[in-house]
């Protein structure tokens, strides 16, 4: 098995009205042996900017690190939270950093911009930006992710609405992995709010 | 002004070959990118990388108990990360009072059990009596080593009751037999055994055995990616097999483990301006 599908993830981030939802498994293991059913993937940049990592596990957990101790810095020289375009190029600057040696992880960026329009992009392991007006996925489940989503979007959705559609697709889409499942983690924000919800999913 | 080159720095210094790792700190000033120190620069993380094959994956299992013979198996199939099926049937009817169960090929398993069937059937027509089960996994175990090393996958459990009570025998592509009481077969096997093992007591009732049978499989599923669908539980017992339960085992995980009700969170009101 390749070194992607060594930890198993699946992570989805789709568009609503003035609204996203970013969600992902929570399975992490070792092959084919399952280690933890609460794996955290998804992260909190700031209340409106978060970051779903999909790939190996221990890559996730440290550019995670690396990528809020530049948020922070960002925060004591600009004195306020940094837009999600600008976080995406930055992600793609530290990961293209390491373009002979890369962290083995593809990330999912959502985050609300200027007068709370929604943001989505996505990366390869080595920071090819790949903005999306819809849905973007990444992990092992991709390939059926890509599918579910396509089928179920809809543009403009309603926070409950979106959260119905994003919460279906990743359940349909990981049902059909080996490495990714094992429950949900589905984050929707709004101006105003973020819920946080877990999903009842299939334990195999 | 000078120009700032922070942003090419990386905060691991680089790891050199010993002593010439003074040398390399001068140079980390110098803007560049970190390049691994191998001989063989393409391909290197592939080699590094050093995976093992992963087994047949599925998880079934047999046992031999006072009332018989209980055989369990999940149903997935599994190309790679991709679930190509949830509803694989994995023990076959090979006739009425023998059953196997399916590892590793699933087109090598059901032709070679369906072929299996075939001259059990002989042997009852030329014989006039029932082929025994040590005779019926000899026949398969003999079929399967005349193919040695041409690539069969098959990992299979005959399991029966003839004349000389529950027979239970391993068979596998290398040509291997063997005969015991309790075998799990498949990538979710070592999950399996941890649960069958410590649950069994050879005079268990038929529910006890059917209840720790699915359980076995339940528990595999959970741990082993490549095991989950239905768990299918069968029991041979004098007159022939049946079919006990076939559970999925994404709702047996909430049967084993609900999940507490939350408790409903107070919700703030807004106050409203008088």
């Amino acid at each position: 098995m390749q070194i992607f599908e060594y930890n198993g993830s699946a992570v989805v981030a789709m568009v609503g009205k003035n609204c996203f939802a970013i969600a992902s498994d929570r399975r992490l293991g070792v092959q084919l042996q399952t280690i933890a059913t609460d794996f955290q993937r998804i992260s909190k940049i700031h209340d409106h900017l978060f970051i779903g990592l999909s790939g190996l596990a221990t890559d996730v957990q440290t550019l995670y690190q690396r990528l809020v101790f530049r948020h922070k810095l960002y925060q004591l020289r600009e004195e306020r939270d940094m837009k999600p375009e600008t976080f995406a190029s930055l992600v793609s600057a530290i990961l293209y950093e390491k373009r002979f040696g890369p962290y083995l992880c593809q990330p999912v960026i959502a985050g609300l911009g200027d007068d709370n329009k929604p943001f989505i992009c996505t990366m390869d392991s080595i920071g090819a930006k790949e903005l999306a007006k819809d849905f973007v996925v990444s992990g092992t489940a991709s390939e059926s992710l890509y599918g579910a989503c396509e089928a179920m979007f809809k543009p403009d959705m309603e926070a409950e609405e979106l959260f119905e559609t994003i919460s279906q697709a990743l359940l349909s889409s990981v049902d059909r992995d080996c490495l990714s499942g094992w429950g949900g983690h589905v984050y929707v924000v709004t101006p105003n709010e973020i819920k946080e919800k877990i999903l009842k999913g299939r334990m195999d | 002004m000078k120009l700032d080159t922070s942003g090419f720095e990386t905060s691991v210094p680089t790891i050199g070959f010993g002593s010439s790792s003074d040398m390399l700190d001068e140079l980390s000033s110098v803007p560049s990118f970190d390049l691994p120190h191998t001989k063989e620069f393409d391909g290197f993380q592939k080699k590094a990388v050093d995976m093992l094959k992963h087994a047949k994956g599925t998880t079934t299992l047999a046992f031999i108990f006072k009332g018989g013979v209980m055989v369990a198996a999940d149903s997935r199939a599994s190309m790679g990360g991709y679930i190509s099926s949830q509803s694989v049937k994995k023990i076959i009817e090979i006739n009425p009072y023998m059953l196997g169960t399916m590892a590793g090929g699933a087109a090598d398993c059901q032709f070679w059990h369906r072929n299996l069937g075939i001259k059990c059937r002989l042997h009852e027509l030329a014989n006039k009596r029932r082929i025994s089960v040590s005779g019926a996994s000899k026949l398969l175990a003999n079929m399967l080593y005349s193919y040695r090393g041409m690539g069969l996958s098959v990992g299979t459990m005959i399991a029966g009751w003839d004349e000389t009570g529950p027979g239970l025998y391993y068979v596998d592509n290398e040509g291997g037999r063997l005969k015991g009481d309790r075998f799990s077969v498949g990538s979710g096997s070592p999950y399996a055994y941890g649960v069958l093992d410590s649950g069994y007591k050879y005079e268990m009732s038929v529910e006890e055995a059917s209840e720790l049978a699915r359980r076995s499989i339940y528990h595999a599923t959970f741990r082993d990616g490549a095991s989950g669908g239905v768990a299918s539980v069968y029991h041979v017992g004098p007159e022939g097999w049946t079919k006990l339960s076939g559970d999925d085992v994404g709702e047996l995980h909430y049967h084993y483990y609900p999940v507490p009700p939350a408790i409903a969170e107070q919700v703030m009101e807004e106050a409203t301006a008088e």
